[in-house]
This record gives C-alpha cells, sequence and structure tokens, in this order.
C-alpha cells in the first residue's frame, strides 16, 4: 500500500495543535480526582481527560481515515489488541499523565501511525512549552512545522561516549518485584564511578517528550522497561529519521517490535560503529532482566 | 540596619536587569556549544567552563558598581575553608546552574543570583533564557514569573500523592572518601518509590537545582530533596519559594532551620497549610537512609 505519510503527518500536526493541545493546557493541574488502575494508592494514573481526549483524536482520524486501524492507550485490551501489518494509529492521548495531574510541564499528546510494524509518521506537541515536533518516514523532522537541520545538530554534538552522556530514566509506576529491582540496580551502575559514570540522568515523566528531547539533540539516551507501543511509536519515528536508533533494554536485543515494552533509544551520531559500540556499553551496565 | 521592603525590591528589579540583559544573551548563545571546552574539576561528571568563568566576572562587576558595600559569594570565586557568610548583605550567585545541562544543550541551564542578609535569603533572580523563564521576588514583596505575580494553586500535600525532584548529583562513588553519601542517596530514593515504602507519584529530574528550586515555589513540583549542593545552588531559589508560600528545611531528619550553607535541603511547596507542610517533611524524613554528611 502507497501512503501519502507526509500529508498524514500534517493533518496529525494539525490535530495535535489545534484540538487536543489546547485541552491539555487548559485541564493540567486541574484534574484532583482520577483512577488509578490497579488500586487507590496506586501510581498508575488515569484521568476523564485521557479517556475524552482519546475519543476525540479517535472520531478525528476515523473520519479522516476511515480504513486505518487504531490502538489507543484506553481503549487497549490486554490480550485482545494487536498490532498487525495494516496501518494503524498508535496514540497515547496524554503521554506523561502523572505530570498532567501535578501540572509539571511535561505532558503531551503522542500521535504515531505504524506500517507493517514500522513507526511511519510521528508528531508529539507538548502545548505547555508549545513544542511540537513531528517527522515521517523518508520526509526529515520538523519543529513547530519548520525543518529541522538534525545532522547539523548531530555535528554539533561530537562523539557519543557513554561516560559523557546525559541519560534519561524513568522509575515508572512499577514499584516492586524484580523489574523494579532491576531498574535500581541498573541506575546505580550507570551514575558510579566504578562502572557507567554517565555525566547525569534526568528525569522528566513522559517517555514521548523525552523520545523528541533525544530528537532535539538535549538528550543522549533513553533506556526505560514498562512502557508501551503508544508511549513510543510516535518518537520512535521521528528519532529513526534523525538517524538515532532504538533497541530493546535488555542486552543483546537489536531488533525489537514496536510494542516490545523495553526499549534503549540512542541520539544520532556520526558513524553507526559508534552507536553500536555506545549501546554495548549501556548494556554492560544493565543489571538483571527487565520482562514483561 | 536592615534593608527595607523598598531597598529589596530596588535590588530585585537590578538583578532581574542584570540577568535578563547581561548574563541570558551569553547562555542562550553559548549552551550546546562548550563541548570541547570543558576542564574537569572535583571529576570529570563536575564540568567547568570558560563561559562560566567569564560571567562570574560580569555579575560581580556589575554588582560591585552598583553595591559597593555589600559582600559577594560566587562558585567560581569560593574557597573551601575561606569563604564565609557573615551577617551583611552579601550576593551569592551561580553564573550557571546546571552546568552539565549547558553544555549538552539540555534547555534547564539558568543564571541564579541570590542576596542573604542575617543569613536569610531576601533577594532571588532565577532566569532561563532557554525557556524564557525569569523568576525573581524579595522579601515581603512576593514572587513573579516574567512580571506576573505567582500563584500557587490551593491543592493538598501528602507524601504518597507527591512528585519529587531527585537528583544524582556528581559525588558517585560509595564510601570512597570515609563517606556514604551516595549510598544513603540511592536507598533514600528507593524508600521514597517502593510500594511498601513512600510509594510516590513520582520522582522528576532537571539537573539544575535552581530551576528545581523554582519549579517547587510554583507548585508543578511538590518537593525536592537535595545533598551536595552548595549556597549559590539554591540561595535565590529559596526566597522565591518562601516567598510563593512554600518551606526550605534541612534534608536530614529534625533540621527545622538551617542555614544557606548547609548543603543538604529539603524544598516542600505552598499552596496548602502550615501543617500538612509540617507532616509531609516528617513523612519525607522518615524514608531518609542515614545522615548525609557535607561538613567535616
Amino acid at each position: 500500500m502507497s501512503l501519502d505519510l507526509r500529508s498524514i503527518e500534517d493533518y496529525l500536526c494539525s490535530l495535535a495543535k489545534e484540538k487536543v493541545g489546547p485541552i491539555i493546557k487548559a485541564k493540567s493541574g486541574t484534574q484532583h480526582v482520577y483512577d488509578a488502575k490497579s488500586g487507590s494508592r496506586a501510581v498508575d494514573i488515569v484521568t476523564a481527560i485521557d479517556k475524552q481526549v482519546e475519543k476525540l483524536i479517535w472520531t478525528n482520524v476515523k473520519e479522516k481515515y476511515p480504513d486505518f486501524k487504531f490502538v489507543g492507550e484506553e481503549s487497549f485490551v490486554p490480550g485482545e489488541t494487536t498490532i498487525t501489518d495494516e496501518p494503524t494509529f498508535i496514540i497515547d492521548p496524554i503521554d506523561g499523565t502523572t505530570n498532567f495531574v501535578h501540572d509539571f510541564p511535561f505532558s503531551c499528546t503522542s500521535l504515531g501511525l505504524a506500517l507493517n510494524k514500522e513507526p511511519v509518521v510521528g508528531v508529539i506537541y507538548n502545548p505547555h512549552l508549545d513544542l511540537l515536533v513531528s517527522a515521517s518516514k523518508n520526509n526529515g523532522v520538523r519543529v513547530n512545522g519548520k525543518t529541522f537541520d538534525f545532522s547539523a545538530k548531530t555535528k554539533e554534538m561530537g562523539p557519543l561516549t557513554l561516560k559523557t552522556s546525559v541519560v534519561a530514566l524513568q522509575p515508572g509506576s512499577a514499584r516492586e518485584g524484580s523489574n523494579f529491582q532491576t531498574k535500581m540496580r541498573t541506575y546505580e551502575a550507570l551514575l558510579s564511578c566504578d562502572e557507567g559514570f554517565v555525566h547525569g540522568f534526568r528525569n522528566l515523566g513522559s517517555s514521548a517528550m523525552t523520545l523528541a528531547y533525544i530528537c532535539l539533540g538535549y538528550l543522549d539516551s533513553y533506556w526505560d522497561g514498562g512502557c508501551y507501543s503508544w508511549d513510543v511509536c510516535a518518537g520512535w519515528c521521528i528519532l529513526k529519521e534523525t538517524g538515532g536508533r532504538i533497541v530493546g533494554a535488555n542486552p543483546g536485543e537489536w531488533d525489537v517490535p514496536v510494542d516490545n515494552r523495553t526499549y534503549l533509544a540512542v541520539r544520532a551520531c556520526e558513524s553507526s560503529k559508534q552507536q553500536e559500540q555506545y549501546i554495548e556499553d549501556f548494556w554492560a551496565c544493565v543489571k538483571g532482566s527487565l520482562k514483561y | 540596619m536592615a534593608l527595607t521592603k523598598e531597598q529589596l525590591k530596588d535590588i530585585e528589579t537590578s538583578l532581574v536587569d542584570l540577568a535578563s540583559k547581561e548574563v541570558g544573551p551569553l547562555l542562550k548563545e553559548k549552551a550546546g556549544t562548550q563541548f570541547d571546552a570543558f576542564d574537569d574539576k572535583a571529576n570529570q561528571v563536575d564540568l567547568v567552563t570558560a563561559v562560566d568563568k567569564k560571567i562570574e566576572a560580569i555579575i560581580k562587576e556589575s554588582l560591585n558598581k552598583l553595591y559597593p558595600d555589600f559582600k559577594f559569594v560566587g562558585e567560581e570565586t569560593y574557597q573551601p575553608g575561606t569563604t564565609e557568610i557573615g551577617k551583611e548583605p552579601t550576593f551569592i550567585v551561580d553564573p550557571i546552574d546546571g552546568t552539565t545541562n549547558f553544555i549538552h544543550g539540555y534547555p534547564y541551564s539558568c543564571t541564579s543570583l541570590g542576596l542573604v542578609e542575617n543569613g536569610v535569603p531576601v533577594v532571588g533572580v532565577v532566569y532561563n533564557p532557554h525557556l524564557n523563564m525569569m523568576f525573581h521576588a524579595s522579601k515581603d514583596n512576593g514572587a513573579r514569573l516574567n512580571g506576573e505575580p505567582i500563584k500557587v494553586p490551593e491543592r493538598d500535600l501528602t507524601l504518597q500523592q507527591s512528585i519529587i525532584a531527585l537528583e544524582a548529583g556528581s559525588e558517585r562513588s560509595s564510601g570512597s572518601s570515609g563517606d556514604d553519601n551516595f549510598d544513603i542517596k540511592q536507598a533514600t530514593y528507593k524508600n521514597l518509590l517502593s510500594d511498601k515504602g513512600g510509594y510516590i507519584h513520582g520522582s522528576r529530574s532537571c539537573g539544575s537545582a535552581a530551576m528545581n528550586m523554582c519549579l517547587v515555589a510554583t507548585g508543578k513540583l511538590d518537593a525536592y530533596w537535595e545533598g551536595g549542593c552548595w549556597a549559590w545552588d539554591v540561595c535565590a531559589g529559596w526566597c522565591i519559594v518562601t516567598e510563593c508560600g512554600g518551606m526550605v528545611v534541612g534534608g536530614n531528619p529534625n533540621a527545622w532551620e538551617v542555614p544557606v550553607d548547609e548543603r543538604c535541603y529539603l524544598a516542600v511547596r505552598g499552596g496548602c497549610t502550615n501543617p500538612s507542610q509540617k507532616t509531609f517533611v516528617e513523612n519525607f524524613w522518615s524514608h531518609v537512609a542515614g545522615k548525609l554528611k557535607y561538613h567535616w
């Protein structure tokens, strides 16, 4: 199937900026009533606005692209919803829901399209910072609608090495069991002067914003487990356009599907060998194995 | 003789001017371009650039002209063991807070200009030119963001439903210098996150103490816990936090009153009652896994 990916990108950009963004901005920090998906004290928060925004997106894309499939965070049914080879919108209405509840200015909407399970369109919009980052396969990257010269940025950033990198890490909402232990031990190994000794870690509380920041050259990498295809689909497409790469969070997982649930995203650099070396050095600090 | 409310407001205005006209443009222009320029300070993580030094010199010179009688303490001119913060009005300045962010072009570097009198932060200006955010406050004059009064929304404050700024910092060895600050911090983070411990909504990390303080001040974050930073990292933000109804205490349990150079802090937002702030602080302290030590 041949699709005009650029026109889909443009459509998703206007949807994100004109319809979704204003709701996120207006409602951020106002939702004092929210559910936790797994109990009242839990931290996997969802609000009525998440559901409302997903419905809005679904209604709009359904009208415009009636034949495309749709996978969204709020309508996802574990064990039932699958991603096929058909054109499929994979969207997170509000990525960074905890940020949204607390009005920490890093919630955003993340709209992706996968074709043959590959992310081919990605649109991320943060209305608090009025930052729109978008791309489609073989069409390059745009920031607020203007072409983004990522190859100049890549040159400016210089070599990519673990020790000189700033890494995004997020504990996430699962706070017990072996995955939590693996994350904590890996963070410590990355930071410790005896092992990774990275320049620093940052935690934005939003996978999509983190991927957008890597694309813009603000961060060098992002390691996470527990997130879903809608958290990464849009960012994955954009990152790939810049020359960045996504592999699995566990050592040796060079090729992973969009719903792998564990990811290591790495920025572009001037040689693919350097990028591979970075991934291997990073994996050497992973203590244990993330399983979902 | 204490400075009057009007005098403090004038100083605030001068610092805003200095930050926006002289410091901001340099910060914005040079961010992300210093990759080959950093030299090692304590170790390779603690990056200092030529720009850092240059900006501090500019600030010091300007403040000397405007306020020749005031003392000056800056990150780059600080002498361990010699530099002291006394009772007289003293500017406490970090030319570039978030140096690692600055070098990497991560848009959370800022300049942090504070004034203490009798050891209390009484003026604070924090300017992030990348996001065009100017936070400024002075004692009893309130706090502003880009000139507009900051209004912290009223919201309940509980530890479990909070998001808290936590940083790794640059001290990364386990017990090698006779202390175990790195291990205590890691264990405390784990206590706060674990479902058997604080089970907080989340942690965030901006890589800049001054920016974290301002996010707490405006209520975007509920709290910020830190050990290892310096007076110039927190002085300006401290004044902004308190003017927004927040409070700053020590990072170690029961340290309700701490000096500006304590090096270990817990900042808590406003928008709630003083008793709920105190309960939050006590709950937080119960998860601190040992005594952080920075004074020998």
